[in-house]
Parts: structure tokens; C-alpha cells; sequence
């Protein structure tokens, strides 16, 4: 053989296609990263105080890796800042009116209005670090409340560094009221805040609420005024340009940008055009990129425009064209930290989710022709991280669809798309309409409108923030405190010092559980730590939360978000109609697993004594491999279609869904539902939280949301998808259950990730099959699915040649990740994961 | 109640049947093809099996046998098979599922719980569950316990059988199978006995049967053949021409698909747990391109052409080196 000039890679990854000449060059640029002539890197913005910032650091306490960057942030932001003139007033505003004036400022007077080549829509640069516009007296009250010794800061280090997890105010994860802006025009907005101001008391206009509808009504003005001078920049662009066609696009774009956004759109150009400069401007206004800021059902508020245009005579391949332009300026939602390093710094998903198909009223199917163009459009875009699509299934979703889908996820490593299943869904949504006594707001004849934000979290569209991140616990301390009586099974160490803690009580008493002499009071002993961890989190919460209320205003956000206005309040001191915080619980499968081998070890077989498993513990399993091994091995898992671990797998779901049913938020009275994300942090706290009893040495990642502990789940993916059913709730008989026959212990729903090897899809015949899994799931699984195709050698082929792979991408969990720009130890994680296979 | 002795469930299995299927594989079967695919299902006792890379080396077992028949040498754990009564006290014992126990004594009762887990799976996509082995009809009383549990609870089923048997088992099963996955190996009866340690004329005579019972039955079984693909064996065009006109001859409008199943080494490792040597151990998986050669072969014996798929693995065209 002849030896090879150039090593190819040796397997096929998913590419664009059909790109115009347009789209290709706009694609390309994008990633040419920093070698952009100009890009949409955060500015920052100051009033020129000496006591003036911009970074919140609460949105960012969600974020564990930022922690030790939390005081660079924010002294980089302001050692950059560039100086906005003030208005002579400026300081005698209420903070909400200053938040507002001053992002119009940057947004509108400010900030460089510039159109790429080709650029369909107008609306470039929205990352930015704005001031916040505090005076004197809010700062140094600000900073007591965040940095003093029992501030804010401490508190969430503190709950980190030892297990419980984390919690913080975070921006986003809602889905804005878009349809209205598309539908009335900003102009209807603004005239509706005007109305309710008019209506006030004299009294009412001085005091809050009076500023607040102030505030309101001047960012209600900022995308007219913005889009104004994009129509400017556009107009002047049409002037020089010799191309007659592109000169006639440009004209066109200076003529919708003196439309909308502040008239209802009436072309389908219009419509992308309003809805993109409307998002963007949620991003500026609360100075965070893309944080699940999702678009809810993009096919259906969209369609009538396509319908109008498409009757116009438009070419539908210049409807997606609109759509690609989309596609790129919501990636460069990435630009923000652009210079911080491979893939411009992108390991994930942002979340600026949209939903496509899904059940209207009656159970009937709701995919029209826009929902199939979207497709094309993902398909022929990816892989591209932004936005990200979610396709909604159910008992009555057409095989057309699922055929599409089907195929789509046969050509992609990671599926292009998240899949939600809406009866399960739609039960967790009734059931928290019923806990919280919201029937009037989530109903039977509403509840199809529901929509997923951020990554697959359940709520209904334009007046819910459900706080989707904002709360992430470990169950699993709730059985470490059980072992101990209360204590830290290890004292934390501070790696600085290398101080260790003197062992102290934290929690609740539970006793010595080497007197246990049942396995129902070590249950006992673990339901009351979970009752404390619970209530500690949201005490936690609490600290942030009244933080945003008071200090962190959106002014704008609030314009989009019923019940805003009508309240005369900001939707972060809790102005939506619709108010949850979710929990979102991490750790789950390992956390019944340990309970499942405590009582396999220590009651039911005896294998050892509590003393024993203890020690074992402590030691991180060191000496007692044996019995490491028997719990691994031998003790029942969650995630085989085990009745009996099943039910332990419910009990322990129940338990703790419930008491997070028990808390609201003081300052801004919302009320905490139960969720399953866990983002990344399984990976993370694997290495904070010590050995547990199911055999899991520290260090070794703990389970992925709702998923079975890797390589538990050895009956195979059916069986893995009826334990993950069974773990919510299941089924009861109608009246019993939340939605006809599905239960859901969770109304956020709960991310389950499969892997599969790609040889499954390899014929028709086995597409079909795949195809009738996806319906069996709807019937039997979750809330969501994320599905992987991929097969264990690819991964490390790309391991081994990463500058061959640059574009694959895989499915973490709720988002999709680079592969070749993950750590090493989450690329192994992936590579571990059982794969399943069809045989 | 009704006991049998299985070796394991298959869920999510795609291959033996249409749709989503369970696949119940049986212990035990009469026949001995020098090929055998599933080598633990052969003898119907009890067997142990020891996965080395499970083994933490602890010698718990040892200590676990009544019999003293496991003894660790510097190769790993040895496993004196004469005097092994297949107990399953070892693997009862060893903490890191290491050793296996491989048949285990199940009633009809509770298997058919298991198997009615993925019902919704067998409903959406049309499959149900499939009686594989090792060989169902040895144990005919718990085969049709099954399948008369399962037609009862609604779920389509099949047979998986190589088509040894009494005509007697086969009147008892075949009023609760939906489908018959039929195997006929090789068409010739000596080479049928040289290579399977049994003559075929049972084997055909019993499809003769089977025919007769679809052509008599209100709702009669579907039928498929199957056959493996092994090399110098049955993958001549000769023989595949001969049991395609056989079937062209006599089975004419009740087969509806014959499948030929490529030869494949994924149970090297299963012979050498189980202490046995295997003549196709170096074998090579087929190329495409003699996949190809079987399917053409078949499709031109007379059978309709159309009813004949070819299944499973084939080499890669270029061996990729692996890098070290």
C-alpha cells in the first residue's frame, strides 16, 4: 500500500449544507472569532461615580467556575468602562427609571450601529456591562448585604464548598411575551404602560410605582428608537452600494426598520426582524448573553407571517434565508468573552430555546409548514449551538414528523434538538397550577401552550419566570448528614490554608445511626436531613433574590412579562403573573442508589454493620474493596425496571418535591417548585461531596439528573426510560393522576440523556423501530430526552485527532457541547456512558 | 406455575422479529452446529462463567464452593468443570458479579411480568416477544405457559426454533404464535449431521407440519427462515440455491421472508469463559462483498426475490491499524 500523504479523519461528522453564497460567508465569519474586523465583545458603561460597577455577581452564583473570578469581573468591567453623560436629573430618579434611562443611553446613543454583508436583519451588538446606577447610599447598602461577613458571598461559598450545592438570582430562563410585540407593536405596549400611569393617584405616581411605570414606558421606547438608527445605518449603506439587488434588500430593511418593532409586523421579514431586535434588548437589559432567554413556540406565533408572505409571492428559500441571518446573530450572543480562549471560549449552550410542533387544544397536532422550513434550517445549519430548537411529541404527533426527526438525529453525533413530551409535561404543569392555587392561569384549556426554556425547563410562555436554574441541590448530602447525625462526613479543608474545619453539628440531630436497628429510621433519620437541606437552600436563595429585587431592576424585561404592568412592578421583585423558583435537584440516581445499598448492606443481607459501611465511607472505600464491590455490584439500582428500586427511586422523588412545596421567597413571595436539571454540576461536586454508599469513590462523577448512575441501567434503554417514568410519578388511573393518566413529581420536568450507537439506524426498517421507541417513550419516559449517536470510537478517535472533530458536538445534559473543547474528564465521562445498543 | 430455566432477557431487541421485541433466550438445545453463535445456551444444566476484567481478585469464591472446584492460578480463576454442579454458590458469593451463574430457574408467572414491562414499546412499533435459545420447544410445558400468557395479555409472539422436535410439542405451541422464525441450515442431511450432529429430515418434515397447520388455522402464524451465513458450510450458492427452490417447491405463499444471517465472532469470548475451544475462533467477519454474493445467490433459487434480506455485521473494506 502506498503510505498516506494526509490522515483523514475517520469518520463522518455532521456538516452544513445548502448554504447560499449569503449564509456561507455570514457562517464563516462568525467563526473567524476574534479575527472579526468588529464583534459583539461585552462593552461597559459607567456613570462615573467613584462607587459605580456593573458586574452582578449573583447572576453568576450558579456558576461555580466563576467563583474565583467574581472580583476580577467586576473590577475589569469597571476599570473599562466608558463614561455616559448623565441627565442633570438623573440622580433624583427612582433606580428603575436610572437602569432604564441609562440603557437606552448606551443602547441607542452609544453603542455603533453596524450591518454585516448580506445581513438580512439589523441588531449587532447587545452584550454589554451597563452600570448599575446605583447611588451612594444603595451601593454601600449593597455591598453590606453581598460582601459583609454574613453576606451573600460568603453564604453561597460557604453552601458550596461544603456539598450542598448552589443558588443565586440568574438571569433569563423565561420566555418573553414575543407574540404580543409582533402581533400589537411596541406601540400598543407603550400606550397600555401610559394608560396605567395615567390611572394612578397623585400619591401612586411619586412613590414606587409611578417610577416603575416610568421606567417601563422609556424602554418601552428604545427598540423604536434603535431600530430607527439601524434604519439609518442601513439607508446610508443602500446609498454607496452599487449591487442593485443588495441595495434593494437594504432599502427593504430600512423600510421594515421603521416599522417594527414599534408597529405589529405585517411580512414575515417583519416578524424576524421586530422579534430579533426585541430579544436581543433582553440581553442588554439584563447584561447577561443568552441565558435560556427562549423564544417559546416559534412556528406557531410566526406562521401567520410566513402564510401572509409566502400568499405575497415570497420565495419560501428566502423565508429561511431570514431565518438563517437569525440563526448567526443569536450565536453571536457568544461573542460576550470572546478572547477567552478555543472555540472562543464556548463549551456550551447558552439556551436561547425555541419549540417546534406539540399538542394545540383537543390533543390535536399542531406542526404546520413553518414547523417542517425550521427543521430544514436546523438541518442544514448544523452543527451550530444557537438557538436551540426543542420538538415537542405526543400521543398524536404525525409520522411525518417523526420521520423528520428520526432522520435528522441519524445524520447528527449529538441530535440537533432536545425532544419533550407533552403529556408528561402538561401533568407537571396542572400540578403546580394546583399546588399553587394557579387553575386560573394554567388549565386544562391552556396548558398545551406551555414551552421549555434554557434547556428543557417547563413553563407557560410570556408571563412565567419559573427561576429554572436558580436552585441546584444535592440530595445526596440529606444521606451523608443521615450517616453522620448532622455532621460533614469529612471536615471541609480550605485548599489555600490547608486549615481543616473542626467537626460542627450543621444540621438537624438525627442521632447515631449505628443505633438504628431498622432501616425505616435510617429513613426516617435521611427525610429529616432532606427537610434541611431544602430549607437551607432557600434560605440561601433568599439572600440573592432580595439582593436582585432590590439593587438589579429590568426595567424592559418587565415590559414583556404580563403582570408587570398591571402590578406596576419589576418582574424580579416578582411582577409575572406566573412566580416559581425551581429546585433543581442533582445527584438523584445516586442518592437512591446509596439509600437502595444502605438498606441492602447494613438491614436487608447484613453484609456489614452501619459502623463498617461508615468507615468505608471516610476512608473513600480504601481497604474495603470487597465491600465497595458489593454495593456496586451486588445492592439494587434505580434505572433496571426494578419495581422495588423503583419505588425507592419515587419514594425519594416525592419527598423531596414536597417540601419544596412548603417555601416561598420572602421578599418577593414566589413559590419554589421541584425540578431535575444539574447542568454540569454533577461532574463538578463529585469531587466536594465524599464517598457514598453506593460504591461511588469521590471524584467519580454522580448522576445526571433524572439518568440512571452510569452503567446501572443493564436492561437496556427500556427499561431505563420505565424507571425514569416510574421515578415521576408514573401512571395512576384518571382523577388520581395530574393529566388524564401521567403523574408528574416534577413541573420543570426532568433532563434525561441516552446514548445510542449509530448502527440502530441503519436501515428504514430500524428507523421505524426507533421511530415506535419514541412513542413508547411518550407512553412510558419522562419529560425530555436528549439523545446521542454516537459511538464510543469515534469519541476517542476524536480525542486522539480533536483538530479533526472541531465540529462535534455532543449532548451534555440539556445542552450541546463541542466535544474537542470539554475537559478531559467530561470528555471520558461521555466516552464511559453506556452506549446503548439495539440488537 | 410452570418452572423453565432461561439464561436472559433481551429488551429492545430489533433482530428477532418485527418491531420492538423481548427476546426470551431458552437453555438447552439438541443440536450442536460446530458454529453455535450462543455456546451457553447448549446444555440445559446450570453453568459458571468468570468475566477477568470484573474479578477484583478477593478469592471469596474459593472459600464459596462446596465442591472445591475453583482453584486461581497465575492465569486467573479456574473452574474444574467435571466436578462443577453449576450450584451458583460462587456466584451467589462473589462480591463484583465476576462470576455468573449462567441459566437461572424462573416460573412462567413471573417472567411473564417482565416480559409485559414493555408493552408499550410492542404496541407502538408492532413487535411483541420472541422464545429464542438455545431451542424453546425442549421445554415445551413452559414455552406454551408463555406464549398462552402472553396471547392472553395481548402481545403478539414468536418461535425461534431450529425445528427439532416432536410433532406433538409444535400442535401445542403453534395455536399461540404469531410468528415462526423457522432455521434451515444446510439442505444436504449428511452435511446437516456432519455439521449440526443431527440429520435434517425431522427438521424439514416439521416445516411440512408447520405448513399444514398454517394452511389448516383459522388464523394462521407467519413464517420466516433463517438462515446462518457460515463460511464453508452453509454459505455456498449451492446450498443457499437448494433451500431456496426447496422453499420455492413446497413453502410457496407461506414464507414471507427468508433472512440469511451473517457469521459472526462476537462469542469468541464466551467460548473461552465457558472453557471450550472454538473451530471459527480466527475467523473473519464476511466481507460485504460475500454478503453480497449470499443474497444474490438466494435471490435467484426461485424464491421470490424480494422476500430475501441479508442481516449482520460485514469486515470493514480497509482494516484501519490500530495505533498503539
Amino acid at each position: 500500500m502506498a503510505t498516506c500523504t494526509l490522515e483523514k479523519p475517520r469518520y463522518a461528522v455532521k456538516t452544513p449544507y445548502n448554504l447560499s453564497p449569503r449564509i456561507q460567508w455570514l457562517r464563516d465569519y462568525y467563526f473567524q472569532g476574534v479575527r472579526r474586523a468588529w464583534n459583539n465583545e461585552y462593552t461597559s458603561w459607567t456613570t462615573g461615580t467613584p462607587w459605580d460597577f456593573q458586574y452582578n455577581e449573583l447572576s453568576f452564583y450558579i456558576v461555580p467556575e466563576t467563583y474565583a473570578f467574581l472580583q476580577t469581573f467586576r473590577s475589569a468591567f469597571r476599570q473599562t468602562a466608558r463614561r455616559v453623560h448623565l441627565h442633570p436629573d438623573f440622580w433624583k430618579w427612582s433606580l428603575p427609571e436610572r437602569r432604564a434611562w441609562f440603557n437606552y443611553q448606551v443602547m441607542v446613543n452609544y453603542l455603533p450601529k453596524e450591518i454585516l454583508p448580506g445581513d438580512l436583519l439589523a441588531g449587532a451588538r447587545f452584550n454589554v456591562q451597563t452600570s448599575c446606577c446605583l447611588n451612594r447610599g444603595e451601593a454601600r447598602q449593597r455591598d453590606r448585604q453581598i460582601y459583609g461577613p454574613k453576606g451573600a458571598r460568603a453564604a453561597m461559598l460557604w453552601f458550596h464548598n461544603h456539598g450542598y450545592g448552589n443558588a443565586g438570582a440568574t438571569s433569563g430562563h423565561l420566555i418573553p411575551d414575543y407574540a404580543r410585540v409582533l402581533r400589537e407593536g411596541w406601540k400598543s405596549i407603550h400606550a397600555d404602560l401610559e394608560r396605567r400611569y395615567q390611572a394612578l393617584s397623585p400619591a401612586e405616581r411619586r412613590g414606587k410605582k409611578g417610577g416603575q411605570l416610568r421606567a417601563m414606558m422609556t424602554a418601552a421606547t428604545m427598540p423604536r428608537d434603535l431600530a430607527a438608527a439601524y434604519a439609518r445605518e442601513c439607508a446610508r449603506l443602500a446609498e454607496s452600494e452599487s449591487d442593485p439587488v443588495r441595495r434593494a434588500e437594504l432599502l427593504q430593511m430600512a423600510a421594515n426598520l421603521q416599522r417594527v418593532p414599534w408597529e405589529p409586523a405585517e411580512t414575515f421579514w417583519e416578524a424576524v426582524q421586530s422579534l430579533w431586535l426585541t430579544h436581543m434588548l433582553v440581553m442588554a437589559d439584563e447584561n447577561y448573553p443568552g441565558p435560556g432567554d427562549s423564544f417559546g413556540r416559534l412556528d406557531q406565533y410566526l406562521y401567520p407571517y410566513w402564510q401572509a408572505s409566502i400568499r405575497a409571492g415570497m420565495d419560501p428559500e428566502f423565508g429561511k434565508e431570514i431565518l438563517k441571518c437569525f440563526w448567526i446573530h443569536c450565536n453571536t450572543a457568544y461573542d460576550g468573552m470572546i478572547r477567552t480562549g478555543g472555540n472562543q471560549g464556548i463549551t456550551a449552550g447558552y439556551g436561547q430555546l425555541f419549540t417546534l410542533s406539540g399538542m394545540g387544544p383537543g390533543g390535536r397536532d399542531m406542526s404546520n409548514d413553518l414547523t417542517y422550513v425550521l427543521l430544514d434550517v436546523i438541518d442544514e445549519m448544523s452543527p451550530i449551538l444557537e438557538p436551540k430548537p426543542n420538538v415537542r411529541l405526543h400521543r398524536n404527533s404525525p409520522d411525518k414528523l417523526l420521520d423528520r426527526v428520526v432522520e435528522m438525529i441519524a445524520s447528527s453525533q449529538g441530535s440537533p434538538f432536545l425532544l419533550n413530551f407533552d403529556e408528561r409535561s402538561m401533568a407537571g404543569m396542572l400540578r403546580e397550577a394546583r399546588k399553587a392555587g394557579l387553575q386560573h392561569l394554567i388549565n386544562e384549556d391552556n396548558v398545551h401552550d406551555y414551552a421549555p426554556v434554557g434547556c428543557l425547563e417547563n413553563t407557560m410562555v410570556g408571563n412565567d419566570r419559573s427561576g429554572t436554574v436558580d436552585a441546584n441541590l444535592n440530595l445526596l448530602k440529606a444521606v451523608e448528614l443521615a450517616l453522620t447525625g448532622g455532621y460533614d462526613l469529612i471536615p471541609f479543608t480550605d485548599p489555600m490554608t490547608g486549615q481543616t474545619e473542626k467537626p460542627v453539628r450543621w444540621s438537624e440531630a438525627t442521632g447515631d445511626p449505628t443505633r438504628f436497628e431498622t432501616w425505616e429510621q435510617f429513613w426516617e433519620a435521611y427525610a429529616a436531613q432532606t427537610r434541611h437541606i431544602v430549607r437551607r437552600i432557600v434560605e440561601l436563595y433568599e439572600q440573592s433574590e432580595a439582593g436582585r429585587a432590590r439593587f438589579h431592576p429590568t426595567p424592559y424585561l418587565s415590559c414583556l412579562v404580563r403582570g408587570c404592568a398591571e402590578k406596576g412592578m419589576d418582574i424580579t421583585e416578582g411582577g409575572a403573573e406566573i412566580n416559581f423558583v425551581t429546585i433543581e435537584a442533582v445527584t438523584f440516581a445516586t442518592t437512591v442508589d446509596s439509600l437502595l445499598a444502605v438498606k441492602y448492606l447494613v438491614y436487608d443481607e447484613k453484609v456489614c454493620t452501619m459502623a463498617e459501611l461508615i468507615q468505608a465511607l471516610k476512608d473513600n472505600w480504601v481497604g474495603h474493596e470487597v465491600l465497595q464491590a458489593r454495593a456496586l455490584h451486588k445492592a439494587p439500582k434505580y434505572g433496571r425496571d426494578d419495581d422495588a428500586a423503583d419505588e425507592m427511586a419515587r419514594r425519594v422523588m416525592e419527598l423531596w418535591a414536597e417540601e419544596t412545596w412548603k417555601y416561598k421567597t420572602r421578599s418577593t413571595n414566589r413559590q419554589f417548585r421541584p425540578g431535575m436539571l444539574s447542568w454540569n454540576y454533577w461532574v463538578a461536586d463529585s469531587f466536594i461531596l465524599p464517598a457514598s454508599p453506593d460504591g461511588r469513590p469521590r471524584g467519580k462523577f454522580l448522576s445526571n439528573a433524572l439518568c440512571p448512575s452510569n452503567g446501572a441501567d443493564i436492561n437496556g434503554p427500556t427499561a431505563n426510560v420505565n424507571s425514569v417514568g416510574k421515578a415521576l410519578g408514573g401512571k395512576a388511573r384518571d382523577g388520581q393522576a395530574d393529566w388524564q393518566d401521567y403523574v408528574n413529581l416534577l413541573p420543570n420536568g426532568g433532563s434525561h440523556t441516552m446514548t445510542f450507537n449509530p448502527s440502530l439506524l441503519r436501515d428504514p426498517e430500524h428507523r421505524a423501530k426507533f421511530k415506535a421507541f419514541l412513542r413508547g417513550y411518550i407512553e412510558n419516559g419522562g419529560t425530555a430526552l436528549q439523545i446521542n449517536m454516537v459511538d464510543a470510537d469515534i469519541l476517542r478517535d476524536a480525542q486522539k485527532h480533536p483538530e479533526n472533530y472541531r465540529h462535534l458536538l455532543v449532548r451534555v445534559t440539556g445542552y450541546n457541547a463541542y466535544f474537542t473543547s470539554i475537559g478531559r474528564e467530561l470528555q471520558n465521562e461521555i466516552i464511559a456512558r453506556e452506549s446503548h445498543q439495539m440488537r | 406455575m410452570t418452572l423453565g430455566r432461561i439464561l436472559h432477557l433481551q429488551r429492545l431487541s430489533t433482530e428477532d422479529g418485527p418491531g420492538i421485541r423481548t427476546t426470551v433466550f431458552f437453555k438447552g438445545c439438541p443440536l450442536r452446529c460446530a458454529w453455535c453463535h450462543n455456546p451457553e445456551s447448549i446444555s440445559p444444566k446450570p453453568q459458571t462463567q468468570w468475566f477477568a476484567v470484573r474479578c477484583i481478585g478477593c478469592n471469596t469464591c474459593l472459600e464459596a464452593c462446596p465442591n472445591h472446584c475453583l482453584s486461581r492460578g497465575a492465569d486467573g480463576l479456574h473452574i474444574d468443570r467435571q466436578r462443577c454442579e453449576g450450584c451458583g454458590k460462587c456466584a451467589q458469593a462473589c462480591p463484583a458479579g465476576a462470576l455468573e451463574l449462567l441459566g437461572r430457574t424462573v416460573s412462567s408467572e413471573e417472567l411473564l411480568r417482565e416480559l409485559l414491562k414493555d408493552r408499550a414499546y410492542y404496541e407502538a412499533s408492532g413487535g411483541g416477544v420472541t422464545l429464542s435459545g438455545g431451542e424453546p420447544t425442549l421445554q415445551p410445558d413452559f414455552a406454551k405457559a408463555l406464549l398462552r400468557g402472553l396471547k392472553e395479555n395481548g402481545i403478539s409472539t414468536a418461535l425461534d426454533t431450529c425445528g427439532l422436535c416432536s410433532e406433538q410439542t409444535l400442535d401445542r405451541l403453534l395455536p399461540y404464535t404469531d410468528l415462526v422464525l423457522f432455521d434451515i441450515k444446510l439442505l444436504d442431511p449428511a452435511a446437516h449431521r456432519r455439521f449440526t450432529g443431527a440429520s435434517n429430515e425431522r427438521i424439514l418434515s416439521n416445516l411440512l407440519h408447520i405448513l399444514d397447520f398454517i394452511r389448516r388455522a383459522e388464523r394462521p402464524p407467519a413464517l420466516w427462515i433463517r438462515t446462518p451465513l457460515i463460511p464453508a458450510a452453509t454459505d455456498s450458492d449451492e446450498n443457499l440455491r437448494a433451500i431456496g427452490s426447496y422453499l420455492a417447491e413446497h413453502l410457496d405463499g407461506a414464507v414471507s421472508r427468508w433472512e440469511l444471517c451473517a457469521f459472526n465472532n462476537l462469542c469468541r469470548d464466551q467460548y473461552t469463559r465457558l472453557g471450550l475451544e472454538w473451530d471459527y475462533a480466527g475467523l473473519p467477519l464476511m466481507t460485504a462483498e460475500e454478503l453480497a454474493r449470499c443474497e444474490q445467490a438466494a435471490k435467484s433459487s426461485g424464491l421470490r426475490p424480494d422476500l430475501v434480506l441479508a442481516t449482520g455485521a460485514t469486515r470493514a473494506p480497509q482494516l484501519v491499524e490500530s495505533e498503539s
